[in-house]
This record gives C-alpha cells, structure tokens and sequence, in this order.
C-alpha cells in the first residue's frame, strides 16, 4: 500500500487555470519519490495540496490509505508532511536552533528550555548527517546550510513525509552531493521524500520512482531503473503536432539587432543572464527556447529598456541603445509584446482606445501641445479593431472585460499599428484560445515578410518550431545550441539541450549562430 | 460601426444611473440608521430630525454655510480625486490646507495687503506652498521609497503645529492671548457674491477648479498618463511612461488644490484672518466626498453638495436640540463603509461582467477571423 497517494487530483485557480487536470501519485513508505515537469506543469501545485497551502477541486487524497484533506499546513505537519521550499523561511537573526524549534519550543510550564533544544537540534543533525552548528546565528550560514536547518525544521515536526520543493536549483555542485547524502540517510531510517526538480541527472541519481508531469496531467510513472535520461526527456517535453505557418522568403542580409555579452543580475544577486551574444537580422524569426527561469524573460526586457544591466552592449542598427530610454528605443523602430499581458502589457481599467495609444503619447497625430486628441484616438482604435478583428462593443469599453484572446489581440494590435524594426515577443498565446492564436501566429510572420526583426520566447515549444527561422537554445543565462529551422528538427533534440544534458560542439553552433 | 457612438453613450448613462444610484441606496441606509439611533437617544426625536433635514435649506444664512461647506468640500475631493487616480493614498490635503493659509497670511499681512494684488498673490503663495506640501511626500516616496500615507500625515502635524506656533508667537494679533492673527485688510478678504452669507469668491475657484481638474484628467496626455500609472504602473513604465514622474506630479498638482483652500478659509468670507484650527477637520473629509464621486470630477460637486448639507444639518441639530452632532459620524461611516465596500472591489464587477454576457461582435469583419 502507498504512504501517500493522489487520486485524480483536481486544481482550477480562480482565474480558470487547471493546474492540475486529474493528476495521480502514488508513493511508497521509504523511498525518494522524484516529480519531474517543466515548469508550469503542475508540480507545485500538486505539492501545496499535499501541504495544504492549496485545496484541490476534486479528487481525493489517501494518506496510510485514509482519505484526507488538509485546509492549512498545520494539519498536514500534524499528519508527519513536511515541505521546505525553494524561498526560506527563516528568521536571520535567530540561532540555528531557535529557528529550528521555533513555533514547538520545549517547555516547562512557561520557561524556555534552551538546553534541551540545543542538544535536542544537535541529535537530529547528527542522525541524518545535516551537518549544522546550532549555535551559529542563521544569517551568517550558507545557502546550503541554511537549506538543511528548514529540512530540520519538518523533522523537528516528526516528518515522515518530506517535500522538497526544487531543492537543487540554489546549490552549487558539491552542496548538491551534500545534501543527497542527507537524503539517502532519512530513507535509510524510514523517512519518505518527494523531490520536486527539473534537472535530470541529478533525478536520476538520487531518485527510486519518478512520476512525469506535463501541462497540468501526470504523463506516467517509472522506476529509475528503467529509464534513460532521453526516454525521460521525451517524457517531459512531449511531442506534439507542430502546424506550419506559409512563410515568404525574405532577404536576412541585415542585422538590426545584436546584443553582445549581455549579464543581467537579479535581485537575488545571480546573474540570470550570464554573458549571452545574439543577432537578429531583418525578415527573420528567431525563437529562444529554454526551460522558464533560463533567462530568456531578462534577454527580453533588458532590449525592451525595462531591466538594468550589468555589462555588455545591446545595439539596434548600430546604434548602441543602452543609455536610451523605454519611449527612445521604441522610436527607433522596438516594439515588444510582454509574457504577462494582464500585469505589463495592458491597463485592465483602461479603455480600449486608451489602451490602444499608450506608447503614442509623444506622437504628434494623437498629442499636441500636451493636449489629447480624441477623435484620432478614437478613429486609431476603431481602424486597429477592425483590422485585428477584436470583438468589443467599441473603442470606450474597459479592457478588463474583454476574453484573454481579444486582449491579447489588442497587445498585438498595439504594438503592429506600425511595422516595428525589432519586434520582441514573449509568450504570445497563452491562455489563447485556437481561432486568436492562429490570428496571433499570422500577423507575427506578416511583421517578419515585411521585413522586421522578430526576437521571440515561448514556453511552448511547438510555438516557437512553428514560427522561427532559427532557434537558438538558452540555459543558465547563455546561448548552448543554435539551430537552423529545418524539418527534421524535433523537440527532443532541442530537449537535452534546454535541459543542459549536452552542449553543442562550436562549430556546429557558429553555423546557426550567424 | 454606426452604431457604435449610442453604445458608447447608453454604457455612459448606465454608469451614471448605476452609481448615482449607489450612492444615493448607501445615503438612505445610512439615515435609516441615524433615525433609528436618534429615536433611542432623544426625548424630541422628531424634532432633531426635521433640524437635520431642513435646517441647512430654511433660511438665507444657513444656505449660505451650506453653499460654503459644498465649495471647500469640493476642492478637497478634487484634490483627494487627483491622487487616487495615481493610485496615491497620499493623506496630507489637511497640512497643505495649512501651509497654504500660513502663506497666504504672510503675503496679505505684508504691505501688499493693502494693494490689489493682495487676493491673487495670496493664492498664488498658498498654492506654491501646498504644492510643496505635496511634492515633498511624493518625492521621498519616489526617492526614498517612503509610504507616502505615513509622511503625508506626518506632513500634517507638522503644518498644523507650525501654524500653530507662528500665530502664537510671531503673528502680529489684536491682543495678548488671543489665537488669530489681525484681521486682514478689506483688499485681502474674498468679496462676497451673496451679501451678509459665507458665499464668496471660493464658489467660483471651487466651479474652476473642477472644470479644470476634468480637462486635466481626460483630456491632456498628463492626465491620460496619470490614469495608466493608477490602472497599472509596470504597463505604464513598459509603455515609455515614467510612473513616478507622473506620481510626484499628481501628488503637487493635488497639494495646490490644498494650498488653495487654505486660501479659501483665511481669505474668504468665514474668517478673513488666520487662527489656529481653523479647518474642523473639514480637509480629510474630502476622502469621503472623492470616494462616492469614485474620484469622478464631475460627479465631486454634487457629492459635496449633498455631503455639506448633512453636515450642516447635523451642526445645526447639535445647536438646537438635544442630539448631538457625532452622530453624523455614523451617518459618514456607514456611507464610506458602504460605497467603499463596491469601491475597493473593481474586480468583481468585471468578473460579473465577463460571465453575464458574451461580448457583442462590434464589427462585421469580426466574424471573419483567419
């Protein structure tokens, strides 16, 4: 019988995403359970309803085989499920044992027993090799170490089951064999892990089932054994029918964009874009494909002008465009359709014409002397309504209220009024229903036959084989394969390149690279 | 498309009717609370309330305090109505209305007084005084990253105090002891447009101000800017606007309108000097006014029209009989509860939108989608 086990689990957000579409797990007591997917395919989701931060819509749970369903984390602590997730929740200035029994301090009557915690902690540390000193304050630990307090944390709680949510992606190499160390000594004393990743390898290695998630649906289960990393590959990424769409031959002599050398650092103090070179020449698509979080999004808004960047030139026609403002760089011919069009590209309270001129208010048909001009603003909405078939009840009606195809449609409709010099996209169909992404598709390749330079991003990938012209791969903020657009190329191909399983030799890639 | 230009007005005229009628349903839930509580608490219940409902209208003076109350009322929703539409919760019009009269009386009790120049000169100081007021909040927010509600209000204790200090203290004033200043010259004080009421010269800034708050906000590319920075600040910056240019500058613009009515009190027809306390806390109800008008410009001065005459009511109730006058408090609060409750919710109404009906093909080529 399963330790745990999920049956049909159903997850719909509020806003009509399914993130969960029936999905099924099933784990054995005493074994690391890997959840492998891209990301978007549902395995947070599925691991906040084990934890109870989510609630499934249908479905059901079976924990020792018992149906339950916890309504917060505390219950499901309580059932022996703990999670430690990629952002920690510690408090800085707290002793690794104070954050450790923080919430379930030992006690007598109201005293503190801080003897009893210290050795308490430093027991569990040496029981499941987490080598921590429970005195050092948290803040001055390294990430790894600081990992491996949380992970104290759930078995401070007597965790029997414990999640880790993509534990790997804040280690470096040898922190990772670390803590494979500690999970190999919990499954040896009993403990049940599931472990939540998309790197492959590392799946492999640490893992004795793996279920398969994509797009919101449990592709399948396997044991380890069983599988190679391109089977497992395959898996994730999926084939799909790829639908062509008729592109003219077009002159791709000039380069209008490149961009050399480009490092962009996050928040977080990584740099998520680390050194990456690219060209886009006139008539041509170029898709950049990769996992999410690669760096692609950064690429993107550092051109755009909304991202600061480290080092390296960015230029458009020569012309260095790094010092130049958002509304300078459009003026030179940049357009850009953002990923998320309800919190960059539109202003959901907004009108529609309003909405439609917001990049135009330096524009001398719609602006003058500091003074709008509304017939032509709204005689512009109308011509961009009709010509993108947008289906509103007129030019004054609020954006929020329209279907996410037609106000993608008016994204689209905004930034091809005019034909751009660079056009930059990012994920422009999703949650678009098939008649507008097909529109979509049409007027992106009608920017490229007349000649513009299109930069673009997506997360599906048949998407991107598709449209583009070339595809470039990117992963860990560089550029790892190029790739001309031919017929016989697959999505497994470009697979164990977006998953980092091998690199590209250098002149294979400086053929596609151009 | 012909049709087009009546959808657009039907909508126009749907919304008016929606809102007007949403405010007017809190308002009569709102005074049916205040009759039940006034039954339980007064030994002549009737008679309060027919002072609350009729009292503001019956006579020549108290229509002129009211028509005064609905002037000034409208230029702090005008003001409030400004930063909302940025998306501000800047609190600081009771400060700006301070600073803006401390000017104002500088500039009125300086030789210039006395010289035709005294009405004007004393607007312009207020209001280059509460712009400051203004801007200073916006730009350490801007700068400083700063909560723009908690240095606003600080701002207002500051103005507030200062005015406070410099009226006992350096301000020349009639007699020791006394917390106004002298009397301003005859040339300083606001003429009246109604003789022996409050209705001053202030009427007519408050019926400008919101010509021009309107015109500003929906027909001036700043205004546009102003209202795609409050729908969403991340798409106006993608769009090439600068979000907090266009914050700081909301933010002043409503500190002049402050500043303004600080001149409004001291150089109008109420006071015609400066003394300590002066507003009654009338500057922050210019939140309640901007919330029911859902920061409409348009729709302020009536809002404030119907708002001042409750408060008028209600001072005049607490003069005459034995109710006193917190208990339009009650009134007050519920109808901001009750407003604010759809107010802080625009999303539900799109969302009732989206599932009560398709949306209407608008074009006929929409219909022949590729």
């Amino acid at each position: 019988m399963a330790l745990i086990e999920a049956i049909g689990v159903t997850k719909v957000y509020p806003g009509g995403l399914v993130a969960n579409d029936a999905v099924n797990l099933s784990v054995e007591k005493g074994e690391v359970h890997a959840v492998v997917g891209e990301n978007g395919a549902g395995k947070s989701t599925l691991m906040k309803i084990l934890f109870g931060i989510e609630q499934m819509n249908g479905g059901t749970l079976l924990l020792d085989g018992k149906s339950v369903a916890f309504a917060n984390p505390r219950e499901a602590i309580d059932a022996g499920v703990g999670m430690v997730f990629q952002h920690f929740s510690l408090v800085p200035s707290f002793a690794v044992y104070e954050n450790v029994v923080m919430g379930s301090e030992p006690h007598r009557g109201i005293r503190f027993e801080r003897d009893k915690a210290i050795s308490e902690v430093r027991a569990l540390s040496e029981k499941f090799r987490l080598q921590v000193d429970p005195l050092q304050p948290t803040r001055n630990l390294p990430v790894g170490q600081q990992q491996r307090v949380e992970i104290l944390k759930a078995l401070y709680r007597n965790a029997r089951i414990l999640i880790l949510d993509e534990p790997t992606a804040v280690l470096a190499p040898q922190e990772v064999q670390e803590l494979f160390v500690a999970i190999r000594s919990l499954v040896e004393q009993g403990r049940t892990v599931i472990f939540i990743a998309h790197k492959l390898p590392e799946v492999l290695e640490i893992s004795d089932t793996i279920t398969v998630m994509r797009q919101g649906k449990t592709v399948g289960q396997v044991k380890t054994k069983q599988i190679t990393e391109k089977e497992l590959a395959t898996m994730m990424v999926g084939r799909e029918v790829t639908l062509r769409v008729d592109r003219k031959a077009t002159d791709q002599s000039v380069c209008v964009a490149s961009v050399e050398g480009l490092r962009v650092r996050n928040a977080r103090g990584t740099d998520v874009v680390d050194g990456l070179d690219l060209k886009v020449h006139a008539g041509e698509i170029v898709g950049l494909v990769g996992v999410e979080g690669n760096g692609q999004a950064e690429v993107l808004e550092a051109i755009a002008g909304l991202r600061s960047t480290k080092s390296g030139t960015i230029k458009i026609a020569d012309e260095d465009i790094g010092p130049l403002t958002v509304l300078e760089r459009r003026w030179r011919g940049l357009a850009s359709i953002p990923e998320d069009r309800l919190s960059e590209g539109l202003a959901p309270g907004g009108s529609v014409a309003e909405n439609l001129v917001a990049t135009k208010l330096a524009d001398k048909r719609y602006v003058r002397r500091g003074l709008l001009d509304l017939n032509a603003i709204k005689a512009n909405a109308q011509a961009l309504i009709q010509r993108f078939s947008i289906r509103v009840n007129g030019p004054n009606a609020p954006v929020g209220t329209l279907s996410g195809g037609n106000m993608q449609k008016v994204v689209v409709a905004r930034e091809l009024s005019e034909q751009p010099r660079l056009l930059l996209v990012s994920q422009p169909t999703r949650g678009v229903d098939l008649g507008s992404t097909q529109f979509i598709w049409r007027t992106i390749t009608d920017a490229r036959d007349q000649g513009a330079a299109v930069l673009m991003s997506s997360a599906d990938l048949s998407e991107l084989l598709a449209l583009s012209d070339r595809l470039l791969v990117i992963y860990r903020g560089r550029i790892v394969a190029a790739f001309l657009n031919r017929p016989d190329l697959s999505p497994e191909t470009l697979g164990t390149y977006m998953l980092g399983l091998s690199t590209q030799p250098a002149e294979d890639m400086k053929m596609a690279l151009r | 498309m012909t049709d087009a230009p009546t959808i657009v007005a039907s909508t126009r005229w749907q919304t008016i009717r929606r809102e007007t009628g949403r405010a007017l349903g809190a308002a009569l839930i709102a005074l049916a609370v205040t009759c039940i509580i006034v039954f339980f608490t007064s030994k002549a219940p009737l008679e309060a309330l027919t002072t609350l409902a009729t009292a503001p209208a019956s006579r020549i003076r108290t229509i002129g305090l009211w028509i005064d109350d609905a002037a000034k009322l409208t230029i702090t929703g005008l003001a409030f109505s400004l930063v909302f539409h940025a998306r501000q919760f800047s609190m600081g019009v009771q400060g700006q209305v301070y600073i803006g009269a401390l000017a104002a009386t500088y500039v009125v009790l300086s030789p210039l007084g006395v010289t035709w120049a005294a009405i004007p000169l004393g607007m312009l100081a207020a209001m280059l005084a509460g712009g400051l007021w203004g801007f200073l909040p916006g730009y350490a927010k801007a700068r400083l990253g700063a909560n723009e509600i908690v240095s606003s209000l600080m701002l207002n204790y500051i103005a507030i105090e200062l005015c406070n200090f410099l009226v006992r203290v350096s301000l020349p004033k009639p007699l020791v002891g006394v917390l106004t200043t002298n009397d301003f010259p005859d040339t300083a004080v606001y003429p009246a447009l109604v003789a022996n009421t409050r209705i001053d010269l202030g009427l007519i800034w408050a019926l400008v101000a919101v010509l021009i708050v309107w015109f500003a906000l929906y027909r001036t590319s700043w205004g546009l800017k102003l209202r795609l920075v409050g729908h969403n600040a991340r798409f106006a910056e993608y769009s090439g606007i600068r979000p907090t240019t266009i914050m700081v500058s909301a933010m002043t613009v409503s500190g002049m309108l402050g500043g303004l009515l600080g001149s409004m009190f001291v150089q109008g027809q109420t006071y015609g000097k400066l003394t300590v306390l002066f507003e009654g806390n009338l500057a922050f109800e210019g939140i309640l006014v901007a919330i029911v008008a859902r920061a409409r410009p348009l729709a302020v001065p009536f809002v404030a029209l119907a708002y001042a005459y409750l408060r008028q009511g209600a001072q005049l109730m607490n003069i005459r009989t034995d109710v006193p006058a917190e208990v339009i408090g009650i009134v007050t609060a519920l109808i901001i509860l009750l407003v604010s409750s759809t107010y802080s919710l625009p999303g539900r109404k799109v969302l009732a939108r989206l599932f009560r009906r398709e949306p209407k093909p608008a074009t006929a080529s929409a219909t022949g989608e590729v």
